[in-house]
């Protein structure tokens, strides 16, 4: 029992922080609050490195210390930092500023749970905790768009939790446990280990904005403040894909969910980058590029248990995803939502003008930034395991990609002629500024000693 | 010494971007000095290459490595032999002159000499890596900064140029990257070391194939080979002049280059089978560049259009040298293609360096509003006669002992193949055409007062057209380093 909480003391430590936040909010302390709450997190991620290479199970084999949970820790606990620093910038000075701290946190928490999931209960916690903290963060500014959008997250978050608690009761029936480890029995079962495979696709594929999943996405992350968009496409996403990589870990290849879930891929890729295509505003035009991304995430997914790339690519991207996205929202934030805003800043700020084009062909994966090296090893992982077919579309893909992204780089060196344009209004602020720089030397880090992470996977 | 000439332009970007202030002749100051030194360095590579000949026989001397990402066998290597010691060499004396020759550039002089300098490095890199990893980074790192050369610094249409070159050239690339990845998890150690890759090639059969398949479409678009091609008239026409001689003189080569070093050396049994097929796409692009080419009316992508019958006769060489079982022969054709790259860095770069300056004085490349300019510019007149007929494959002059090679190894192994050979006609023809039109004939009023070229156009252009009458008279010099490598392959 006491070993168990010890290997649980970076979850433990965030939820103190929450709670440590929410009793600052409470006494009308936010600023307390958030020192509180960065203090916290980084104690968090500091304790996390000695359970580096740990591999064990923590309270009766429902909760995994392995690879993934401690990575997703290291990944995601900084991330949210980094995106607590975008959401003071953004609604520091509003009255209800301290509860989003804690609602960010504890978004985080049921992330990391779903990493380490080895349980289906666990599981249905992670997954509704993280939905509750969502809805409210989406609905913050509480206008027509922001409680449309929160609306609609919400009926879908019920639907689709509801369908796979539903599908969980088979793999319930069929194996008479709740532990994912004892998945394998269902090997002479197919059809009802299929059965439960879909029904917690639909509910991870909610989460993870999956296509034809993602419908909520794209309104959810244009209502709410750029800055919770921005946390919603990195935290919850990764929380599930990593959730969806402990299930099908355990599950017998006779089920056919490498199908499955290479079929969802192709069309969360492509779907994804066609509808970005043709956005205007900015923030959906990262929705939705978010929403292929993760396709890509499936990729090393699909390679789970058959090649030893797996892993490694998933976290390696999963990280580079989190610095060249988060900072790409960042500086979003700086400039405005719209396309046109945009235009001439690659003139009139040249250093900012650089740093988004070094985000988005991140993004586009053009070595030799992160997203290269993550895109390659993922590539990497999917052929090993036999899906060159998949590999060849991610591909074809990354290419539409690239005119996603430059739909946004264009007009930044667009010569306006016809006027002097006037001086974009941009919110000077010290907190996004250091937000986007820390994710510009992370991309640019992760591109070119990837060696780094790779050493510890 | 191969890493330090390697990254000095890229040291010397950096350490611009640091200087702040900095006037726009101190900016290119330091363009042209960067490229001097990395000059000089690929120099001291060549020495050290022709004063060990043996170990160009053995493959790549001069290598320098460094782990990088040990856990999937990727690692910086670098290193050089016969193939790409006289492309670097191209390299850095290109851009040296084009550094010199962009002296003029007043907007945003910063970035351009920045990106340029980016460039430089990534193009030396390309030609000097032994891991596919390494060389798939500096491949796309060129395309990157190519791209907001011509967005930045283009003419007219350049933003719809730029980024069809872009897309064009990113869906061009990614198939390599499935093949790196084929040959890596096919081989037996995970490696991505290319000099494991040629000694002992991973794949076999039907994957062999569907690598080289990949591998040639890649090259294909980048060289470019009919019908791949579309993408270099709008980009040449719409780079700046600088850019233009880069991506000609120095970009197209990554993909001959490729095609030899990947292509021939990793899949040489699949390439075999293939030959015919990569013959018979390197003759129509022969000779349907020559054809389109004399089509034209504007001089700039007229010699675009040269330029891909020109990589076109190379495409031949290569597929000769995969097919033939006669060592001799394919070193003969191999020699004859690394040298018409070589050439035709020199002379397409020649070409674009007088367009442009035609252009910074007409602000036209119409061929029909000029005449009778031999008159009135003779030094640029005369260069331009000299560039054109090396480029036409006059003997004497950079083209012809490259093209004789590759046309006399393809008379000894596929001798249908000769047709390709209508393509030096047609060229004659239309060089004929462009000369008359614009520089003989009555000359035009309008142009009366045009000057003949400056102090830094001649500084320009008199070295190349020094090396391309030294390679067509005496090319004996970088013959020998080729051969003693394409001699020594064996497969």
């Amino acid at each position: 029992m006491v070993n168990d909480l010890v290997l649980m003391i970076p979850e433990i430590i965030v939820l103190l922080t929450a709670i440590a936040v929410l009793i600052a909010e409470m006494l009308r302390q936010p600023r307390i609050g958030f020192i509180a709450a960065i203090a916290g997190l980084s104690l968090a991620t500091v304790l996390t490195i000695p359970l580096l290479g740990e591999n064990t199970t923590a309270f009766s084999e429902t909760f995994r210390i392995d690879v993934l949970s401690v990575w997703a820790k290291l990944i995601l606990l900084p991330a949210t930092i980094l995106s607590l620093l975008l959401l003071r910038a953004e609604l520091g000075g509003s009255d209800r500023e301290g509860t989003a701290y804690v609602l960010i946190i504890m978004v985080t928490l049921a992330s990391l749970i779903m990493a380490g999931v080895g349980d289906t209960m666990l599981l249905v916690l992670g997954v509704l905790l993280s939905g509750l903290g969502s809805f409210a963060l989406v609905a913050y500014p509480r206008d027509d768009k922001a409680t449309e959008a929160a609306m609609k997250y919400f009926v879908f978050a019920s639907v689709t939790a509801g369908v796979m608690i539903f599908g969980l009761t088979y793999w319930f029936g069929g194996t008479g446990s709740t532990l994912l480890n004892e998945l394998g029995i269902l090997e002479k079962s197919p059809v009802l280990a299929a059965i439960g495979f879909i029904a917690v696709l639909i509910g991870l594929g909610y989460k993870a904005a999956l296509v034809p999943f993602h419908f909520w996405a794209p309104d959810a992350y244009e209502g709410a403040p750029i800055s919770v968009a921005a946390y919603l496409s990195v935290i919850p996403k990764i929380g599930a894909i990593f959730a969806l990589a402990q299930v099908v870990r355990e599950l017998p290849s006779e089920s056919g969910w490498q199908w499955i879930i290479a079929s969802i891929g192709v069309l969360t890729m492509t779907y994804g980058y066609l509808a970005a295509l043709r956005q205007h505003n900015v923030v959906r035009l990262l929705a939705y590029s978010s929403i292929a991304q993760a396709g890509y995430l499936l990729l090393a997914v699909i390679a789970v248990g058959v090649s030893p790339l797996a892993f490694d690519s998933l976290i390696v991207f999963s990280a580079a995803y989190v610095a060249m996205n988060l900072g790409a929202f960042a500086i979003v934030m700086r400039l405005g939502r719209t396309l046109c805003k945009f235009k001439n800043i690659g003139f009139q700020q040249p250093f900012v003008g650089i740093t988004m084009v070094v985000f988005l062909i991140s993004l586009a994966g053009i070595p030799p930034l992160a997203g290269f090296v993550g895109k390659f090893l993922l590539f990497g992982a999917a052929m090993d395991a036999g899906f060159i077919w998949l590999v060849v579309i991610a591909i074809i893909n990354s290419v539409l990609s690239l005119a996603v992204y430059l739909r946004i780089v264009v007009p930044m060196y667009q010569q306006e002629t016809d006027s002097q344009t006037e001086k974009v209004l941009t919110v000077e602020n010290a907190l996004v500024k250091s937000a986007w720089l820390v994710c510009l030397i992370f991309t640019v880090l992760i591109g070119l000693a990837a060696q780094s992470l790779l050493g510890y996977v | 010494m191969v890493s330090l000439t390697l990254f000095l332009p890229l040291l010397g970007a950096i350490l611009l971007m640091c200087y702040r202030d900095a006037s726009t002749e101190n900016i290119h100051k330091i363009g042209i000095a960067t490229s001097a030194l990395t000059l000089l360095g690929t120099l001291w590579i060549w020495m050290r290459g022709i004063a060990e000949p043996s170990a160009m026989n053995l493959g790549f001397s001069q290598v320098e490595q460094l782990d990088w990402m040990p856990s999937i066998g990727a690692a910086y290597r670098v290193g050089v032999d016969g193939i790409s010691l006289p492309l670097i060499l191209l390299t850095a004396f290109l851009f040296l002159l084009t550094f010199i020759y962009s002296a003029k550039v007043r907007k945003q002089p910063k970035a351009f000499i920045v990106l340029m300098l980016v460039l430089e490095t990534a193009a030396i890199g390309t030609f000097t890596s032994l891991d596919a990893i390494l060389f798939y980074v500096f491949f796309e790192v060129s395309l990157v900064s190519m791209y907001f050369m011509i967005a930045g610094w283009g003419h007219e249409d350049r933003l719809r140029a730029a980024q069809m070159f872009f897309i064009y050239t990113l869906l061009g690339s990614l198939p390599l990257l499935l093949a790196i990845l084929g040959l890596y998890l096919g081989g037996d150690t995970q490696t991505f070391d290319m000099r494991e890759w040629i000694a002992n090639p991973p794949l076999e059969g039907g994957a062999a194939m569907l690598a080289l398949i990949a591998m040639l479409f890649t090259f294909a678009v980048k060289t470019p080979v009919f019908p791949f091609h579309t993408w270099l008239p709008a980009a040449h026409v719409q780079a700046p002049a600088a850019g233009s001689v880069i991506l000609a003189g120095v970009m197209l080569k990554f993909g001959t280059y490729g095609l030899v070093r990947f292509a021939l050396q990793m899949t040489p049994e699949a390439f075999r089978e293939a030959g015919l097929v990569v013959l018979t796409f390197g003759v129509v692009a022969a000779l349907y560049g020559a054809f389109a080419a004399l089509a034209q009316t504007d001089l700039k992508r007229l010699i675009a259009y040269t330029s891909i019958n020109h990589m076109g006769y190379i495409i031949v060489g290569v597929a000769i040298a995969a097919i033939t079982l006669d060592p001799e022969i394919r070193a003969i054709a191999l020699d004859g293609s690394v040298l018409q790259m070589v050439s035709h860095g020199l002379v397409t770069g020649a070409l674009f360096f007088l367009v442009g300056m035609l252009q910074d004085r007409a602000h036209t490349r119409e061929m029909g509003e000029f005449g009778g300019l031999l008159k009135t510019v003779p030094l640029l007149g005369w260069s331009f006669v000299l560039a054109a007929f090396a480029s036409l494959g006059l003997p004497g002059l950079a083209h012809f002992p490259a093209e004789f090679q590759i046309f006399l190894a393809t008379l000894r192994e596929v001798p249908i193949a000769i047709i390709v050979i209508l393509g030096i006609v047609i060229t004659a023809g239309l060089y004929l055409k462009a000369i008359s039109q614009v520089f003989l004939g009555a000359s035009n009023e309008k142009w009366a007062s045009m000057p003949d070229l400056d102090r830094r156009e001649l500084l320009t252009l008199s070295p190349l057209l020094f090396f391309i009458i030294v390679l067509g008279i005496a090319p004996g010099w970088m013959l020998d380093v080729i051969h003693q490598t394409t001699i020594a392959l064996n497969f």
